[in-house]
């Protein structure tokens, strides 16, 4: 993984960044936190903030020119907030008094500052304060120079004198009545280390350097009016104070440009979205300044700006309190421990990988695209924790041996001529396809491997409309498109996957793939792009909807659309017209189409984090009062699971008469296997017409399980598969242990890399199943084996 | 990772119709090795393993491991 290329990323999160009004103000009060201050009633935090940012806060903050103001957000909605108006109120509640500071003594150089001015009392201040023995040249016989001319109502002569003499108090050396020409500058530039010029104007003009306002490579250094060109009175703070940092680095011997791109007014990179805030009128004062109250409620009226988007649409992020920075940041920190404790593995596999980071995001800043290499270079290094993904990938596994896969040609005209006889051939869609049929299979119908677990008896009747409806021999092909194994960061098993699945798409002379699910749909984009696919809902959409009549009771539907599906407008396009055609109507969610949100499954979240999979679940059924629609098998299963009512779109299109199917429970782990391979057997006795190789279940035991051990079992991933062997095992061997007190036994069995724990009592012929559990580490038992069979 | 609940000492090795005994007993998990006392048939070696301990220390010392 190329780290540097992913702090880069890191980088140019804006989450960071500040907010408009503190990058334009010279100074850079921070306005949020002041803001907040003020909000929470502690007129004295706010001030001290004042006091840290501001050069003489206590006049600046009366009369400053608030370049802050006019680009506030807010605006945008209602009004800007009236900082300047808040310091005034500020400085009212909040002053205390300035603490003692004891000087330093003035042994690091010597600095003269030509005018009495703002700026070179700024100056003077900032580097008598850093040890320098500092003296000023003023002109007129006082210091303060255009100040003066602000002395009003905000702004009394008397504090400014107070102000003015507390220089004066001082150890700076003041020389009044000292008119300094260009004679009287060059022999000061020879008697001082360094000299500021900080006066209005000048007999010729002056070159400065703009980051370091240093003229030349001399020791004169300038600012104020005459740099600025402006009558900005925080600017000739800024300017003054900017001059002081230049005048020490100068005196320091270090680099005067290092790190200053952000010194006084800059662009922030900061984007902020306000179009969801209510406007709200600024407060106005009741009298000069505003009362306690009103400045705490001027002060609500900020709305903090700090970009959020991706991190208001994720409830992964909301969880872990990430924004992409600080969770790049702490990749970057994972990725390179040797020795030590992966502390963001969790953090990692509990993403949805759903990519609607990158849809809300001003810069299109992915950490879908980030976290997926980080799993797969946690993979390469051997540093993925296994029971993250075992259970699905061994799931994959499942869904790619012969209990499902499976790849056959349509049935060939030859074969199926004992169908071709009257009304069959006339009424049947499908037997006119099959007589139709070519030999050249130009679709296979490729379902997936989790619709035919949740929906095991439609895959036939979708496989007999396709052969009848689309134009060309059908095929099918069972299987799982490796979607498991991309999440997991399983890039050698993907790729072995994509192999297999090339073969077949070649072997069947590149047939166009009709895919049903929406992780196969993005698994076919991202990983075989050479094969064309059409989904299923757009041949519903082109060829016209199975059965007639299908609907139960008019509602209106609000319409999950699937996260795998995020980028393909068609496709949402195509579900809402067959939502809309079978009658039903249609209210958007907020986050819809391409903005849509995962329901819990995505990313392997479910197994390595069920919490954050239950987090995702229950933000989405909360979004809406209606009936969900959804159209892939996970979503459905995960909203019903977490008690909303929600239709597949397969619900509508094939209506059952049993049971409501708006609340039908998922399937159990083990069902979901049972299902795959019951439609493999379907298939092939059904429409092949073949013998089934090998019966789905034998010899197995009876099994009594009550409601609490059966939740328990799917909670741990254990399969009634792993329970029946555990037991087989126990039974022939003795294998167990007995508890004669309760008749109890508790048998183990190690399959793979995991062991096995089942406690049971004997009941005639059958098992009562008290509690299943597992465990992953290997217990060594002294004559060398580990409980296992093998 | 010792353990050992009031609940294990009533079982019996089924196969030896013995009582267990708490013992050291090697475990593995990815590269960590170690022993810890574990309730034991001192015949056939088979080792105790409740649902408290699988689910509780047991977990906890696995996931610990699978972060290192
Ligand atoms: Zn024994």
């Amino acid at each position: 993984m190329n780290l540097d290329k992913l702090l880069e990323t890191g980088d140019r999160c804006i989450h960071k960044e500040p907010p408009t009004c503190t990058a334009q103000c010279p100074v850079h009060l921070e306005i949020i936190d002041f803001l907040s201050e003020i909000e929470k009633g502690n007129f004295q935090n706010a001030y001290k903030l004042m006091e840290k940012k501001m050069p003489f806060h206590n006049i600046i903050g009366r009369i400053c020119d608030h370049p802050c103001e006019a680009p506030c957000e807010r605006s945008k909605a209602g009004g800007s907030i009236r900082i300047s108006d808040l310091e005034k109120a500020v400085l009212e509640y909040g002053a205390y008094k300035p603490k003692k500071v004891w000087p330093l003594p003035k042994n690091k150089g010597k600095v003269a500052i030509i005018g009495g001015g703002l700026s070179g009392l700024t100056t003077a201040i900032d580097l008598d304060k850093k040890g320098y023995s500092v003296t000023i040249f003023e002109k007129t016989n006082r210091l303060g120079g255009r100040l003066w001319d602000f002395v009003g109502e905000s702004m009394t002569e008397e504090l400014l004198q107070q102000e003015m003499k507390a220089i004066a108090d001082k150890k700076i050396t003041i020389h009044f009545d000292a008119t300094v020409d260009q004679k009287r500058l060059a022999e000061l530039l020879t008697e001082y280390d360094a000299v500021y010029l900080g006066t209005a104007a000048w007999e010729e003009p002056i070159e400065a350097n703009p980051v370091t306002f240093q003229v030349g490579d001399s020791t004169l250094f300038v600012g104020g009016q005459l740099l600025n060109k402006s009558d900005s009175v925080i600017l000739s703070a800024s300017s003054g104070r900017r001059a002081a940092i230049s005048i020490e680095r100068y005196l320091s011997k270090v680099s005067l440009t290092d790190s200053r791109d952000r010194e006084g007014v800059f662009e922030t990179p900061l984007q902020f979205d306000i179009t969801s805030k209510k406007p709200l009128l600024p407060i106005e004062k009741t009298a000069a300044i505003y009362s306690r109250e009103e400045a705490i409620e001027e002060a609500q009226r900020c709305v903090k700006c700090q970009c959020r988007k991706c991190i208001e649409g994720c409830v992964h992020l909301r969880k872990f309190e990430m924004s992409p920075d600080a969770y790049i940041r702490q990749i970057n920190h994972s990725e390179r421990i040797i020795l030590g404790t992966h502390y963001a593995n969790k953090m990692i596999n509990s993403c949805a990988e759903c990519g609607l980071c990158k849809e809300e995001c001003f810069l299109d800043i992915s950490m879908n695209d980030v976290i997926h290499e980080t799993r797969e270079s946690m993979v390469q290094r051997g540093k993925m924790p296994v029971s993250a993904h075992d259970f699905a990938l061994k799931d994959m596994a499942f869904s790619n041996s012969s209990r499902f896969s499976l790849v056959r040609k349509q049935p060939s005209k030859e074969e199926s001529k004992d169908l071709f006889y009257y009304p069959l051939i006339s009424f049947s869609d499908y037997v006119k396809g099959l007589y139709k049929g070519t030999g050249k299979t130009e679709y296979l119908f490729y379902p997936g491997c989790q619709l035919p677990a949740s929906y095991p008896d439609d895959i036939k009747s979708i496989y007999e409309y396709l052969v009848g409806h689309v134009k060309g021999d059908v095929g099918i092909y069972l299987g799982c498109c490796g979607a498991p194994a991309d999440w997991a960061g399983q890039q050698g098993l993907m790729n072995e996957n994509i192999e297999a699945i090339k073969k077949v798409w070649t072997e069947m002379e590149q047939p166009t793939f009709i895919l049903a699910c929406s992780s196969c749909i993005r698994i076919f984009e991202k990983y075989l792009p050479e094969i064309k696919v059409e989904s299923l809902w757009d041949i519903y959409v082109r060829e016209g909807l199975p059965n007639k009549d299908h609907i139960k009771i008019p509602q209106t539907l609000s319409i999950h659309d699937a996260c795998g599906t995020r980028e393909n407008s068609d496709l949402h396009e195509s579900v809402r017209k067959i939502v809309a055609k079978l009658g039903y109507g249609i209210e958007e969610l907020e986050y819809t189409k391409e903005k849509t949100k995962c329901c819990g499954y995505g990313g392997l979240v479910y197994y390595a984090n069920r919490e954050q999979s239950n987090a995702f679940v229950s933000e989405r059924i909360g979004e809406s009062e209606n009936d969900l629609l959804v159209y892939c098998a996970m979503c459905k299963d995960l909203f019903v699971s977490g008690g909303k009512r929600t239709y597949h779109l397969l619900d509508l299109i094939y209506p059952k008469d049993e049971g409501e199917s708006a609340t039908r429970k998922m399937p159990t782990l083990s069902e979901r296997h049972q299902n795959r391979s019951r439609v493999k057997q379907i298939l092939l006795k059904e429409i092949w017409r073949e013998e089934p190789l090998e019966g789905v279940m034998e010899d197995n035991f009876t099994l009594i399980i009550p409601e609490d051990v059966k939740k328990n079992i799917e909670d741990r991933y254990i399969l009634m598969e792993d329970i029946q062997a555990v037991l087989k095992n126990a039974e022939a061997k003795n294998e167990r242990f007995c508890n004669p007190d309760t008749g109890e036994y508790l048998a183990k069995l190690r399959r793979d890399n995991v062991t096995f724990w089942v406690k049971y009592e004997k009941e005639e012929e059958s098992f009562l199943i008290k509690s299943v559990y597992s465990h992953r580490m290997e217990i060594l038992e002294e004559d060398g084996n580990s409980g296992g069979t093998k | 990772m010792k353990h050992e609940s009031n609940d294990q000492t009533k079982w019996l090795c089924d196969k030896c119709q013995r009582e267990l005994e708490l013992a050291k007993v090697k475990v593995r998990y990815m590269e960590g090795n170690f022993e810890v006392d574990l309730m034991k048939c001192p015949t056939c070696n088979q080792v105790f393993i409740d649902e408290a301990l699988a689910l509780g220390k047991m977990k906890e010392v696995e996931e610990g491991l699978e972060d290192k």
